[in-house]
């Protein structure tokens, strides 16, 4: 026992326990698993979007058959050329952007429409809260993948379907956070209050609610977005997801999953990407949250 | 009720009335009568979903070239040309006698489909989870017992690896260093279990590290943070402390007993995710269980063997969760599920 006995006792007599080393990164160091990961993330987001627009690249389509197949750091191809002769980087580039929308198109639609009938439904709670919460329910009950792959299958390959199809995986999720942490705030003074000086329900939800549950849906939105990449790609797995030509960076490692053997880049690069971005995602989640002390 | 059976003459209490009297069968009669409606919304989500697609399987089985004719004979032969309501009904009066259909298309009875697939899949789950929970459990109470210390560190790292990972990314990598480049493992194909036991775990270690890694990392956080916290905070670890009990023993006798409750409930809830993961990761190593054939269904819009795969798994997500809860009641004697003394 490395504490000894009387230490644990406090001058007034309290008990006293033992406290945990803080993590010896603090202040600076701290900020920098905020800034580090964020700052990441928009220059890569920025590279994305805006590389192609100001400095030429090859295209990500139509590739010639002669130059296919090039190793990495081949000249003019820094990342190589897939098997049809496609320039990787710049389809790294243009796959960043379709992983960038999926993200945060699917984490966007979870976040509104999850979090309004989670919101909706815990502060007013009754018929509505019952109906909401066993769809929600069931949505989350049954194998949403089956879900998603029905939907991609209905609805045809596209980015827009991928993410309407995983929009499936978002909103229930964001429903039962909404909805859990409302009810958390509904026996709070500060809610009563508003309730007893006449505040019309959605004016508290607006100004009450979500300015309180917000730090807790950002957090987890983050999260969300790496999520929604991750199964992007397991859409192009199963050959639902972005069809080609087109290219993000799921589909690019499904494609080079059949030559892994011969030319494991293919699978790599797109694969070091895909896992930087979710990482940076999840360091820039868990600093928030102990930040905002999100539990 | 209770009392009409104490005044029944001849009641005396006999094994089978206590057990059956017992909360713990109360509590498991009353989750799976509820869990009936909830299996019943699963199966006709299911129908729904699929006679929502675009096509039928006759179209699908007899390809682009087929005739419209032909496509209506065989759906004559199906019986695809019924009102949804009455195959649902087909289907659902089947269930009720233990027949879940027949293939639309290979013609193979459901249930012989999964009595040879669901085997490979349940042996690669459980591999999976008894694994990670194994390793999980020793590296958080080795992360825990010096909180931001070395192995503490190594577990933060490792869980954020695994939670950031892509399983399919993990799989190709897997299967690229230890069987392309290694040669430790074999990269696709599955060996029975009674055919040679030694080659079947060989065949099954990467696709269970690739599942199983992501719920490691995932269990390794939450049990890491609980039992940190527990050390923390609660009074019995300061009773313990102080009448002198050894920190390695209250770690293990007092704190991890508590923190298995979470890591309980997350199993309880991870087995539903995992329909997804199989789906993925078996065709990626050629297994033959079942997530393969659930993909090939989906596209060839093969009602009766989605169907069966969904049922399976949502019985399997039914009762996992109610063997947790029972579970809660044996690690924990204060929870007795007895709905009278509930306040």
């Amino acid at each position: 026992m490395s504490t000894p006995l009387p230490d644990l006792l406090a001058p007034d007599g309290a008990l006293q326990v033992q406290r945990i080393p803080r993590p010896r990164t603090r202040g600076r160091a701290r900020n920098l698993r905020i800034w580090l990961p964020a700052c990441f993330l928009v220059l890569l987001a920025a590279a994305c979007f805006g590389w192609p627009l100001v400095y030429p690249v090859p295209k990500p389509t139509g590739g010639s058959i002669l130059n296919s197949g090039l190793p990495p750091l081949s000249p003019g191809h820094i990342f190589g050329t897939d098997p049809v002769g496609n320039d990787i980087f710049s389809r790294i580039l243009h796959g960043g952007q379709v992983s960038f929308e999926v993200g945060f198109g699917v984490t966007a639609i979870g976040l509104v429409v999850g979090g309004l009938l989670g919101m909706a439904a815990g502060y007013w709670g009754g018929i509505a809260d019952a109906i909401i919460m066993r769809v929600l329910d069931v949505l989350i009950a049954f194998p949403a993948l089956v879900l998603a792959l029905a939907i991609a299958e209905g609805l045809g390959p596209s980015e827009l379907h991928v993410i309407w199809a995983l929009s499936f995986f978002s909103v229930p999720a964001f429903g039962r956070i909404a909805r859990g942490g409302t009810i958390a705030l509904r026996g709070q003074t500060f809610m009563l209050a508003a309730r007893l000086s006449g505040t019309k329900g959605w004016r508290i939800i607006s100004r009450h609610v979500i300015p309180n549950i917000a730090p807790q849906l950002m957090t987890f939105s983050l999260l969300g977005v790496g999520v929604a990449m991750i199964l992007e790609g397991a859409l192009s797995f199963l050959g639902l997801g972005i069809p080609l030509p087109e290219a993000s960076w799921g589909s690019m490692i499904a494609y080079g999953q059949q030559t892994i053997s011969a030319s494991p880049d293919l699978v790599l690069i797109p694969s070091a990407f895909l896992f930087a971005t979710v990482v940076s995602l999840n360091v820039l989640g868990d600093a928030l949250r102990e930040r905002w002390g999100v539990r | 009720m209770a009392v009409a059976e104490e005044l029944r003459p001849g009641a005396h209490t006999t094994l089978t009335r206590r057990v059956a009297r017992s909360p713990g069968a109360r509590l498991a009669a009353r989750r799976l009568l509820a869990a009936i409606p909830v299996l019943w919304g699963v199966t006709l989500l299911t129908y729904v979903v699929m006679n929502l697609l675009p096509g039928d399987a006759a179209q699908e089985l007899l390809g682009a070239n087929a005739t419209p004719a032909e496509v209506h004979q065989l759906e004559i032969q199906l019986h695809l040309n019924e009102p949804f309501w009455v195959r649902y009904g087909h289907w659902l009066g089947g269930l009720f006698h233990g027949d879940l259909g027949t293939s639309l298309a290979s013609g193979q009875n459901v249930t012989t489909i999964l009595g040879e697939r669901l085997p490979v899949t349940g042996e690669l789950l459980i591999y999976a989870f008894v694994a990670s929970i194994a390793l999980a459990v020793g590296l958080a109470v080795l992360a825990a017992r010096k909180p931001n210390g070395l192995a503490d560190r190594f577990s933060i790292t490792v869980s954020m690896t695994g939670l950031s990972v892509a399983p399919y990314v993990l799989a190709l990598i897997l299967i690229y260093l230890f069987a392309v480049r290694l040669r430790w493992f074999p990269a696709i194909g599955y060996t029975a279990l009674t055919q040679d036991p030694g080659a079947n775990l060989r065949s099954l270690t990467l696709p269970a590290a690739a599942i199983g890694f992501p719920l490691f990392s995932v269990y390794t956080r939450l049990l890491r943070a609980d039992i940190v916290e527990q050390m923390q905070r609660e009074d019995y670890i300061v009773t313990a402390r102080a009448k002198g009990m050894k920190p390695w023993r209250i770690l293990l006798r007092h704190a991890l007993p508590n923190s298995l409750f979470g890591l309980i409930t997350l199993v309880g809830l991870n087995l539903g995710t995992l329909v997804g993961a199989v789906a993925i990761i078996e065709p990626i190593f050629s297994l033959p269980g079942v997530g393969a054939i659930l993909i090939q269904s989906i596209n060839n819009h093969d009602v009766p063997v989605v169907e069966g795969i969904v049922v399976v798994f949502a019985v399997v997500v039914v009762l996992a969760n109610l063997l947790t809860d029972l579970l809660y009641a044996v690690l924990d004697p204060r929870i007795t599920y007895d709905e009278h003394s509930a306040s």
